[in-house]
């Protein structure tokens, strides 16, 4: 052991008390920096929460917008499949729809094979009668013209050798001969007339009815018939054809005239229900308004052949053209007081078939 | 002087005889040779088969054609006859009953220089072979080779 004097050791002594209190000093210092440091922590701590509780309040109301976009997206989902389901409906209904097209498609496949079949048989019979008229044309004709070619033989070589009523007879023979090559000839004309298109223009009737005038002066210029033509009649048709309808409506009229003193025979228009009506009138032999009807059937004939010489087809021809053209035809008459004979024509530029 | 030759082609025996009639009664400056049908009429007119034998004195000057006729038609004996330097611009009359538009058409297609229709009433037939001879055989004037061989 070390000894010091006690001076030394007092001395000594007071210097250990110093320094335990400038510890204790320093360890209060640090107790005081800690304590600071301690504040701030709990500060910053305390910064922290509040920090948290503002966040919470952010994430609480970041909650309850998901909730609301949640509850929003559950309405969405609900419209959706109100929409599916309406779609569904639809989409059902489409198939409803589809099958019921499906069967209409069918029908009219079925309807349109039928048309189909129906003009394959139309085109079918069409060529057999263009066989037939040809035919007719063609086979009919060829024995009549040796039955007038040797009747007439006869009559010029044989004629002394026979009597009179020998050659009465064979003057028959050619009159009938006659008879029939005009009624093939217009058998022809009427199936002619049923083929072909109708080539449209504008045709001056008046024009047409004067030259048929004409025509039917020079077949006999000792008959006195007066003709009253109206200037300006114009139509629109086919000219070969609407000129075979005044051709008959006013060849008839010459011809139901035959036997009057003076005849006349009228060619004009009136308007009936807003349309142009044209007439031929004679004041011939006229007809009985109850068989008005049959005026226009083919072969039907109103007067005996030996009173009036005809086939029956002249106006069978004018009907058919007239019908062609859209328009109607009628007549009207009383016995011994003449006919009129009225046609309406109504054929817009594309029409081709009636 | 040697008589022209109109060749005369048709089935129709009756025609024929008609035709013969009224070719004697128009005076008309030809004989008739007659053709039964388009098969015999190219073999006259081409000098082959059963006509292999005749001179070229009988070429005809005209030809008067049916259409209707039995093995070879009219409508192809023009064809053929067209299509034959020999041929070629022989005068041919079609003379036929029918007057149906298509053949008329098809036959001035194919050439034929007239197209008559037989008329049933002889008087009119005879007016019509009448004019026929005097329009071919008078009045018309044909190129000189003579249109055929």
């Amino acid at each position: 052991m070390t000894t010091f004097p006690l001076d030394a050791q007092s001395s000594l002594q007071s210097g250990v008390f110093e320094d335990n209190a400038r510890a204790l000093l320093n360890i209060l210092e640090d107790f005081t920096e800690e304590k600071s440091r301690l504040e701030d922590t709990q500060r910053a701590i305390l910064n922290m929460l509040e920090d948290f509780s503002g966040d919470k309040a952010y994430f609480e109301e970041t909650q309850r917008a998901i909730l609301n976009i949640l509850d929003d997206f559950t309405g969405e989902k609900h419209r959706l499949e109100e929409s599916q389901r309406a779609m569904l409906n639809i989409l059902e209904d489409f198939d409803v729809e589809r099958t019921k097209a499906d069967i209409a498609n069918r029908d009219l496949r079925d309807a349109f094979d039928s048309l189909r079949r129906a003009k394959e048989a139309a085109d079918a019979a069409n060529s057999e009668l263009e066989a037939f008229s040809y035919s007719v044309s063609h086979d009919l004709r060829a024995p009549l013209q040796s039955i007038d070619g040797f009747s007439l033989a006869l009559l010029e070589d044989y004629e002394n050798l026979l009597d009179d009523r020998g050659n009465d007879y064979l003057r028959r023979v050619r009159n009938a001969t006659q008879r029939m090559a005009q009624l093939i000839d217009d058998l022809l004309k009427l199936s002619r007339l049923t083929r072909g298109e109708l080539n449209l223009a504008t045709v001056d009737l008046s024009a047409t009815a004067r030259a048929l005038a004409a025509e039917l002066r020079k077949s006999q210029p000792e008959r006195q018939v007066s003709f009253h033509i109206t200037d300006g009649l114009t139509a629109t048709g086919d000219p070969n054809l609407l000129k075979v309808v005044l051709d008959n409506l006013l060849a008839n009229a010459w011809k139901f005239t035959g036997k009057k003193e003076v005849a006349i025979i009228e060619f004009s228009a009136v308007e009936v229900n807003g349309q142009a009506a044209y007439f031929v009138r004679d004041n011939g032999a006229g007809f009985d308004m109850t068989f008005a009807d049959k005026l226009f059937a083919t072969f039907q004939r109103l007067h005996l052949d030996r009173e009036f010489q005809g086939t029956g087809i002249g106006l069978s021809l004018v009907q058919r053209v007239i019908r062609r053209h859209g328009g109607e035809v009628w007549a009207e008459g009383r016995v011994g007081e003449g006919a009129s004979f009225y046609f309406t024509l109504d054929s817009p530029p594309t029409r081709t078939e009636p | 002087m040697n008589r022209k030759t109109i060749l005369l082609i048709d089935d129709n025996p009756d025609f024929v005889e008609l035709a013969r009639r009224a070719f004697g009664k128009a005076d008309v400056p030809a004989s008739l040779v007659v053709a039964e049908d388009g098969a015999e009429a190219l073999d006259y007119l081409f000098a082959t088969g059963t006509w292999a034998d005749r001179g070229p004195e009988g070429n005809p000057v005209l030809v008067l054609l049916d259409l209707k006729l039995p093995r070879i038609g009219g409508l192809e004996v023009l064809r053929q006859l067209r299509a034959d330097p020999r041929t070629r611009i022989l005068p041919v009359v079609i003379l036929t009953t029918s007057v149906e538009e298509q053949d008329v058409i098809r036959a001035y297609e194919l050439g034929c220089n007239s197209y008559i229709r037989k008329p049933i009433d002889f008087i009119q037939f005879a007016e019509v072979v009448k004019t026929l001879g005097l329009y071919w055989l008078v009045l018309n004037q044909p190129p000189l080779t003579g249109g055929n061989q």
